[in-house]
């Protein structure tokens, strides 16, 4: 065992001594060169599927040169030109966030009017804190004072012995002939109290004062009156009548 | 009246001097306030009873123990509290040991004017107790009825539902008040006029000048006079359509009943007497209206959002319909 130990180590000893002392020899190897016979057959890409990739927006990596501007960012950029800040940067983001908080404050205004019409309140109203005016509708009047012949009416009235009625349409002409002359302004809801206050000459106004008391009297009050009576009231009409004049 | 052609069918002299009496010795008092007192005085004419609405310090309280005093009748005060029980208010059946039996001790409300301060003070379990007295004016308890004496009136004070403490009165309760009046703040002169009459004044002096106008048979008797006022059918036609438009607004999810209807042409009789009249003009029908119709009606609810008022519906009600002539 030891004698082959001994051995291998001599020859590499002697081996490793002779590379050391003498240079190394140049060997040509010769080289062998395979060479591929077969046929070669020359793939492409398939070109419809290329198209269909380039259409892909998802693989155009490169911007456009040139990209024509639609309606809209004209419309920015007319916006930008309008406040001047076109080309100052800071100018410009402020106004970028200007525009996108003032789109929000206008959602929320529009999603809270939406709420408050949905659910049928007013919002103008409530921002105003006021009640609405809502217009309302006259119910059918019995009469309307511009389509009654009061002359022919109120002697058909006084012939029949109707004295009361016909106090109520010598009161209605008086009315009618207030609102002619533009003293009073005729409306179906108002009182007669109403009408005393709209008279602006303080004569007038104590003289139709009277007169209104006592067709309040006759009508309302259901008073029945004699001839005698609406004499006096006839008189009394008559004399409201110079007074107009 | 000396401008009057005709002779008035109703002698009112007595009870239009006695209102000008209570209103001259209020005016010694009372600054301003002058169409809540007309108001009080309709209402105690026109059988009703009567809510006064007002802030603290306005003087709702005064003012009725004013009235209270000016007629010589059995007045008593209740102050609604919140721990208030209905026996408190009406009497409870107390064990008498010497025969054995429970006996009914009356409460306060047996009076014949009865204030009742800062009613929405309480809960709803005490305003019931009142529900029976007002309207049919008796008393039931442990199966026996014991009728109040008339006059009966319930003259109660409350302060906005808006101030601490203070509950919504039930719907059927309001319905029994002819009238909520609101006392509003004095104006600028007003106040200028209280503060210079008062400052040295002791506030319990104040009631010492007010001495008993009308007896209780006097307003038994003045009453009768005022139901008997003439009324025009179209009249009565015209205060059925506002109260019927109330049922059909919009702006109300509540309208006035027929007690309504009752309340103002009977408190448009009671203003007209004071006015001298013997029969009613549709100005006064319109004059009660807002005061009749403002704690019956309910506003829907988006209305009330909008702070529309009560008497803003009652207003563009009466302009919707035409005036009877």
């Amino acid at each position: 065992m030891l004698r082959y130990l001994f051995l291998t180590c001599f020859s590499l000893l002697v081996s490793l001594t002779a590379g050391l002392a003498a240079p190394a020899k140049q060997v040509k190897v010769k080289m062998l060169i395979k060479t591929d016979s077969s046929a070669i057959s020359v793939r492409h890409f398939d070109s419809a599927t290329l198209n269909q990739y380039r259409a892909k927006k998802e693989f155009h990596f490169t911007k456009d040169s040139y990209v024509e501007e639609s309606l809209w960012d004209r419309f920015w950029t007319w916006l930008r030109n309008l406040f001047r800040l076109k080309n100052k940067q800071g100018a410009g983001e402020l106004f970028n966030i200007i525009i996108k908080y003032g789109f929000i404050v206008l959602g929320l205004a529009a999603l809270i009017f939406l709420i408050f019409k949905l659910i049928g309140v007013d919002a103008f109203n409530v921002i105003k804190g006021r009640s609405a005016s809502a217009p309302l509708l006259h119910d059918e009047s019995v009469e309307d004072i511009y389509t009654i012949n009061f002359d022919a009416e109120v002697e058909k009235a006084v012939n029949q012995q109707n004295y009361r009625f016909a106090v109520r349409l010598m009161y209605l002409r008086v009315l009618k002939q207030l609102s002619d002359a533009g003293q009073i302004h005729w409306e179906l809801n108002k009182t007669n109290s109403i009408y005393v206050n709209e008279l602006t000459n303080a004569e007038q106004r104590l003289a139709f004062k009277l007169l209104t008391r006592q067709f309040e009297y006759i009508w309302y009050g259901e008073l029945i009156i004699d001839a005698a009576a609406f004499k006096k009231i006839n008189a009394l009409f008559d004399g409201f009548k110079i007074k107009m004049a | 009246m000396e401008d009057e052609i005709f002779e008035q069918r109703t002698d009112l002299s007595k009870l239009n001097n006695a209102v000008e009496q209570i209103k001259a010795a209020l005016a010694h008092i009372i600054v301003g306030q002058h169409h809540a007192i007309d108001l009080i005085l309709a209402g105690l004419l026109a059988d009703g009873h009567i809510l006064i609405e007002g802030v603290p310090g306005v003087a709702k309280t005064l003012t009725a123990k004013l009235i209270a005093k000016a007629i010589d009748a059995r007045y008593s005060r209740i102050q609604f509290t919140p721990d208030l029980m209905p026996s408190d208010v009406l009497g409870t059946s107390v064990f008498n040991p010497k025969n054995s039996e429970f006996e009914f001790r009356r409460g306060p409300i047996f009076g014949n004017i009865i204030l009742i301060d800062e009613i929405n003070r309480s809960p709803a379990k005490t305003q019931s107790a009142l529900f029976e007295v007002m309207e049919e004016r008796q008393v039931t308890i442990d199966g026996t009825t014991y009728k109040m004496d008339e006059p009966f009136i319930v003259l109660a004070t409350q302060n906005p539902i808006e101030q601490e403490g203070t509950y919504r009165l039930p719907e059927a309760q309001l319905d029994r008040f002819i009238f909520k009046i609101e006392i509003k703040y004095p104006t600028l002169e007003e106040e200028i006029s209280i503060i210079t009459r008062q400052h040295q004044q002791n506030p319990t002096d104040q009631l010492s000048h007010i001495k008993p106008v009308l007896s209780t048979q006097d307003i038994i008797s003045l009453r009768q006079q005022v139901k008997g006022l003439h009324v025009e059918p179209k009249l009565l036609e015209f205060t059925a359509k506002i109260i019927h438009e109330t049922r059909n607004n919009k702006s109300l999810y509540l309208g006035g009943s027929p007690r309504a209807s009752l309340a103002i042409i009977n408190a448009a009789k009671a203003m007209a007497a004071i006015k001298g009249r013997d029969f009613i003009t549709p100005d006064d029908i319109i004059g009660v209206a807002a005061p009749v119709l403002r704690h019956r009606i309910m506003l829907t609810p988006d209305k009330e959002m909008e702070g529309v008022t009560p008497d803003e519906v009652v207003a563009q009600i009466i302009q919707k319909i035409e005036v009877p002539r």
